[in-house]
């Protein structure tokens, strides 16, 4: 709540409503979401109302940075297993998702440099930001988090581009639990050409769990069609036992010509730590822009095949998704 | 009180913007550096493209519109050398078979071409006309001068321009009209704020 407030008079307190306006992006995000868990015979869903903001700084010869800022009111309603921030499967909270200032007025060799909750640079992820959608690149699954408070160094340069970040492993709170940290970064081509490599890495402490990973994604694009993969490997270790991870995906996809429809496929194989996982998935998935603020998106997701002591999981997932 | 709070940070957030995602958003740093290699810094001047844009495009170009996703708040960057300013540029996207072409102008302080990217063009005939031969024809061209290039049907463009594009003519039509609703954006959009670097 105080943390709400501080927000308010910051925003009130600037130099003049004007000057603050000026460089602002701004919009009201809301979404309702409906998961219908066909195995289990159960239905939860997902209501959020926020703000999604973007402001750049600038002087008179240049621009000094921007800030990102994500605040999300989110309910739940009978969602279980529900998400580490929440205390029950129908608890609401406001939620902060990406909020982070960054640096860019360094001179050419001088990387950027980002503060505050950001996603972690990995993977697919790093190029492609789900966030509100019902796409998901496994981020949080496979690295034990999705978002981070800590700082960041990126560059784009002439032939490539990176982003590293250090943070402090606790998650939504910005502060270190039990010695937790992250060490993450990615390197890859520049990501408006047809085809794009990247290579990943993280290190680092998180929920008790020390964590290795190391990756490949790659994306090729040809006329509307679309194929993408990540191939994530690594080790966890559990109560002084290491257990190697593993996480794969390869998506095709498809965009209308007018940008309207999208439609993709994904065949997943992982591997984690949690026995109840299942290794194999199929996820389909659609959106639809039905006007400029409205969208539609449903996906399904399928398990192929399932270890022993693990679920079999049959999800189909609705959403209605309003940016005003 | 948290309906109170949420409710005071909407009041406070008055105008219609469109768009992804903000976390998504990122500039075209590689693509600028490209075509203004003397460039220091960036500036970048934030203006929402609205409905009355729209009209102003369909009235200038007939036969032309914008494309949904380029409504909403669009970035142009001024690229300066110091306190120099060295031109502007201007990201826009077009409709084409092979879904969106997203190009990156950029634009002399006089508000002529001075040359042009491919943010994103996922054409197999690309390279045919990713060429300075091709890119020659636009390079110095006012809107004025650039309108000189249409057909008469407002969409398709002439001889003067097709004879560069060798195999791939609906490509170079995209780009024309690309160029057109970018120079006629910018000029109402920014024009104002832009003289006191011209």
């Amino acid at each position: 709540m105080r943390k709400l407030l501080g927000i308010l008079i910051f925003i009130c307190s600037a130099p003049s409503f004007a000057e603050f306006t000026d460089n602002l992006r701004w919009s009201v995000d809301a979404s309702a979401r409906i998961n219908k868990n066909i195995g289990a015979q159960n239905t939860s869903r997902l209501y959020a109302l926020g703000l999604d903001t973007h402001k750049v700084f600038t002087s008179s010869n240049g621009d000094l940075g921007y800030a990102v800022g994500q605040l999300y009111f989110t309910k739940l309603s009978n969602q279980a297993p529900f998400p580490f921030m929440f205390d029950s499967k129908d608890d609401s909270k406001f939620i902060v998702r990406e909020a982070h200032i960054n640096y860019t007025a360094g001179s050419k060799w001088m990387p950027d440099v980002r503060l505050g909750h950001f996603t972690l640079p990995f993977g697919l992820e790093e190029s492609i930001a789900t966030n509100g959608r019902l796409l998901d690149y496994h981020h949080g699954k496979n690295l034990g988090t999705k978002l981070d408070w800590g700082i960041g160094l990126s560059k784009v340069l002439n032939k490539f581009e990176y982003r590293l970040s250090y943070t402090l492993g606790g998650k939504d709170d910005p502060k270190s639990i039990n010695n937790s940290y992250l060490v993450t970064g990615r390197i890859g081509s520049h990501n408006h050409h047809d085809f794009i490599i990247g290579f990943s890495f993280l290190s680092g402490k998180l929920d008790d769990i020390e964590r290795n990973r190391i990756a490949l994604d790659w994306q090729y694009y040809w006329g509307t069609w679309g194929v993408l993969g990540e191939l994530a490997l690594g080790q966890d270790n559990k109560q002084q036992h290491w257990q190697s991870e593993k996480y794969n995906l390869i998506e095709l996809n498809k965009v209308s010509n007018n940008g309207q429809f999208k439609l993709y496929s994904q065949y997943i194989y992982q591997d984690f730590e949690q026995a109840d996982a299942a290794n194999q998935l199929i996820n389909v998935g659609i959106s639809y822009q039905i006007n400029t603020q409205l969208e539609f998106s449903m996906a399904s997701r399928r398990t192929v095949k399932t270890p022993p002591s693990g679920k079999n999981q049959n999800l189909l997932r609705l959403q209605l998704r309003y940016r005003y | 009180m948290k309906v109170l709070i949420i409710i005071s940070l909407l009041l406070l957030c008055t105008q219609n913007v469109l768009a992804e995602a903000y976390c998504s958003l990122r500039d075209p740093t590689a693509q600028i550096q490209q075509l203004f290699p003397d460039k220091t810094t960036q500036l970048s001047i934030v203006k929402a493209v609205d409905n009355s844009t729209r009209m102003h495009v369909q009235r200038e170009l007939p036969r032309n519109d914008l494309h949904f996703s380029e409504l909403g708040k669009h970035t142009l960057y001024v690229a300066m050398n110091n306190d120099k300013a060295l031109g502007f540029v201007h990201v826009r996207s077009e409709q084409s078979k092979w879904g969106l072409v997203e190009i990156i102008w950029a634009i002399d302080t006089d508000l002529t071409i001075k040359s042009f990217a491919f943010q994103r063009c996922r054409s197999p005939k690309k390279k045919l006309i990713d060429n300075a031969d091709f890119k020659s024809v636009f390079i110095g061209k006012s809107f004025a001068e650039l309108k000189t290039l249409l057909n008469d049907d407002g969409v398709t463009a002439n001889n003067t321009l097709l004879s560069k594009a060798k195999e791939a003519p609906d490509l170079a039509n995209v780009v024309l009209r690309c160029a057109l609703k970018t120079l006629l954006i910018t000029d109402v959009l920014w024009g104002e704020e832009l003289k006191k670097f011209q």
